[in-house]
C-alpha cells in the first residue's frame, strides 16, 4: 500500500504570497541563463545575497549567545576564553594588529588537526586497506553487479584489485613509465578516467535532481501538482 | 541546404535553446507520469533494514548537513527516514553541522509529514536543537557532551530540562545518526563515534552512522559504505525514490524520478548529435 505523502495547497493568503514571491525570484534568476542579465535577476540576486547574509548573522550571533554567552552570564566564566579569542580574528582587518589573529586560527588548526591526526587514519586508510583486500565470502557469486543483487561478488573484488593497483602505479612519478610497467600505468589511467566518469555521472544527476525539484516546485505552485 | 550546414548549424544551436529544452522535458513528466520502475540498490536495502532494526523508544540523530539547495537530492530521504522513525516508535534528535538555514529544512520537513507531527510532541518525542558551527571538535564534543554544545534547543527550552533529554547527554544513548550530507560532515561522524570511544549501552558498540548524500557524492561516499563504516548509503533523489518504494511513502523522490530519467535520454541524445556533428564536420574544419 503506497501512502502519498503530499501537503495541501495552503490557504493562508501570507503562505499563499510566499509561494508566489518565492517563484517570482526563482524565475527573476532564471532568466540569466534563460534569457541574459537583466535588471530582475540583479534584483533577485541581490536579494538573495543580503536574505542569506541575514540568516547568517542571525543563526551564528544565536548559537554565540547559546553557546557562549548564555554560559557565561551563568557563572561559566571559562566562557570569556573563547569569545575572546574569536573576537581576536577580527584582526585581520587591522593591519597592525594582525598578528592577534594567529592565535585563534592557531587553535583552530591545532585542535582540527590534533583531531583530525588521531582518527583519520583507520576509516579513511586502515579499513578501506582491509576493504580491499578482503576476499568475497565462500559461494559468492562470480557476477553480481545488476541492481538489486549483493554487493561483494568476485568480479568487483578483482576490479578494485586490479584497478587499486594500476591507479597506484600511474602516481608512482619516480622513475619513468616504460618498460613492464608502462601497460599498468596506461590501465592505470583508464581506471582513473573510468572513476572521474562516475563522479561526473553523478554530479549531473546532482544537478539535474535540483533543477527538476525547481520544475515541480513551479508546477506545484500553480496548483498542477500537489504540494 | 546541404548536410554539411545542418551539422554546422547544430553545433552552433545556442545553448539557451538546450537549457529551454531540458527544463520543459524535466517539468512534463510531472503532468503526465510514465511510472518507470525503480531497482533498489544495495546501500539504500541496507539503509532500509537498518532503520528497521530501531526499537520503541531507541533514540536517533538526524544530523541535517545540507541546505536548502539541495532540497530536490536530500529533502525526500530525510522526510522518509523521519517517518519511518516514527513508524518504528523511535525518538529523534535533529541538529545541524554548520547548516545556517536549517529551520527552513526542519520546517519543510515538518510541514511534509503532518500527520507525524500532529502526534508527536516537542520535548517528548523529538528535539530540534538547530545550528551549530562546522567544526570537527563540536562533533566530537557532541558525543561525550551534548550540552556543552547546545545549552538549550531552538524554543530556548535547556536542554537538561527537555523531558526527552534528561538522560541523554552522549552517544551512548544513540542508536544511529543519520547524517544528510552535501559535504564530508558524515566524516567528522565516522571519525569521531564510529570510530570514536563512546559505546552505545545496548550494543556496546559505538553509534552507526548512515548517510544520504547528494548523488554527486555517492562515488566517493560509497566506499565507507563497501568498508563498513556507514551502515547504509542514501544516493541522491534516486536513492530517495528507492527508499520510498521501500517504505511505502510515495514522496517527492518517487515522482521526481521519472523527470530525471527523461532528463537522462535527452542529455544522451545531445551528447550522441554533438559527437556525430563534430564527426560529420572534421573533414571540413581541416
Amino acid at each position: 500500500m503506497i501512502e502519498n505523502i503530499a501537503v495541501a495547497y495552503p490557504t493562508d493568503p501570507l503562505a499563499i504570497a510566499g509561494l508566489w514571491t518565492a517563484l517570482f525570484l526563482m524565475l527573476a534568476i532564471y532568466s540569466y541563463p534563460l534569457w541574459k542579465e537583466n535588471p530582475v535577476y540583479r534584483f533577485a540576486e541581490h536579494i538573495f545575497v543580503a536574505t542569506a547574509l541575514a540568516i547568517g548573522i542571525v543563526v551564528t550571533l544565536t548559537s554565540l549567545k547559546n553557546t557562549a554567552i548564555t554560559p557565561l552570564m551563568g557563572g561559566n566564566y571559562l566562557m570569556i576564553v573563547p569569545i575572546l579569542l574569536g573576537f581576536c580574528m577580527y584582526f585581520l582587518l587591522i593591519p597592525k594588529y594582525r598578528w592577534g589573529s594567529r592565535y585563534p586560527i592557531a587553535i583552530l588548526v591545532g585542535s582540527s588537526l590534533g583531531l583530525g591526526i588521531a582518527s583519520n587514519p583507520l576509516p579513511s586508510i586502515v579499513s578501506q586497506i582491509i576493504s580491499t583486500v578482503t576476499p568475497p565470502k565462500a559461494g559468492t557469486a562470480i557476477w553480481a553487479m545488476f541492481p538489486g543483487s549483493p554487493t561483494g561478488d568476485w568480479f568487483s573484488f578483482a576490479f578494485v584489485a586490479i584497478g587499486c593497483v594500476c591507479a597506484t602505479m600511474y602516481f608512482l612519478l619516480t622513475y619513468e613509465h616504460t618498460g613492464p610497467i608502462k601497460p599498468v600505468t596506461i590501465a592505470g589511467r583508464y581506471f582513473i578516467m573510468l572513476a572521474l566518469g562516475a563522479y561526473f555521472g553523478n554530479t549531473v544527476l546532482f544537478r539535474f535532481s535540483m533543477l527538476a525539484e525547481r520544475g515541480a516546485y513551479i508546477l506545484k505552485v500553480l496548483g498542477l501538482i500537489p504540494l | 541546404m546541404s548536410g554539411q550546414d545542418i551539422w554546422d548549424k547544430l553545433q552552433n544551436v545556442d545553448r539557451r535553446v538546450f537549457y529551454w529544452i531540458l527544463f520543459i522535458g524535466l517539468t512534463v513528466p510531472f503532468l503526465t507520469p510514465i511510472g518507470l520502475p525503480i531497482s533498489v540498490t544495495p546501500s539504500t536495502q541496507a539503509y532500509f533494514d537498518g532503520l528497521k532494526t530501531i526499537e520503541k523508544g531507541e533514540v536517533v540523530v538526524l544530523s541535517i548537513n545540507s541546505g536548502v539547495s539541495a532540497w530536490g537530492d536530500c529533502l525526500p530521504a530525510m522526510v522518509t527516514s523521519v517517518h519511518k522513525v516514527y513508524d518504528q516508535g523511535g525518538k529523534l534528535i535533529v541538529w545541524s553541522i554548520g547548516y545556517n538555514d536549517v529551520d527552513i529544512t526542519w520546517r519543510k520537513i515538518q510541514e511534509k509529514l503532518p500527520d507525524v507531527f500532529s502526534k508527536w510532541k516537542e520535548g517528548e518525542n523529538y528535539v530540534y536543537f538547530g545550528y551549530c558551527p562546522p567544526q570537527e571538535t563540536n562533533v566530537a564534543l557532541l558525543a561525550t557532551n551534548i550540552r556543552a554544545v547546545y545549552t538549550q534547543d531552538v524554543r530556548g527550552v535547556k536542554t537538561g530540562d527537555i523531558p526527552m533529554m534528561k538522560d541523554i547527554n552522549g552517544a551512548n544513548k544513540i542508536k544511529f545518526v543519520l547524517s544528510s550530507d552535501t559535504g564530508d560532515a558524515q566524516m567528522y561522524y565516522i571519525r569521531q563515534w564510529k570510530n570514536g570511544q563512546v559505546n552505545y549501552e545496548k550494543t556496546g558498540k559505538p553509534p552507526l552512522i548512515a548517510e544520504m548524500g547528494i548523488a554527486m557524492n555517492k562515488s566517493g561516499d560509497m566506499v565507507y559504505f563497501l568498508s563498513g563504516d556507514e551502515f547504509g548509503l542514501v544516493g541522491g533523489s534516486r536513492g530517495a525514490a528507492e527508499l520510498e518504494a521501500l517504505t511505502g511513502y510515495k514522496g517527492d523522490a518517487t515522482t521526481t524520478m521519472d523527470s530525471i530519467s527523461v532528463s537522462h535520454v535527452l542529455l544522451v541524445l545531445a551528447i550522441i548529435l554533438a559527437n556525430i556533428a563534430m564527426v560529420a564536420t572534421r573533414g571540413q574544419k581541416k
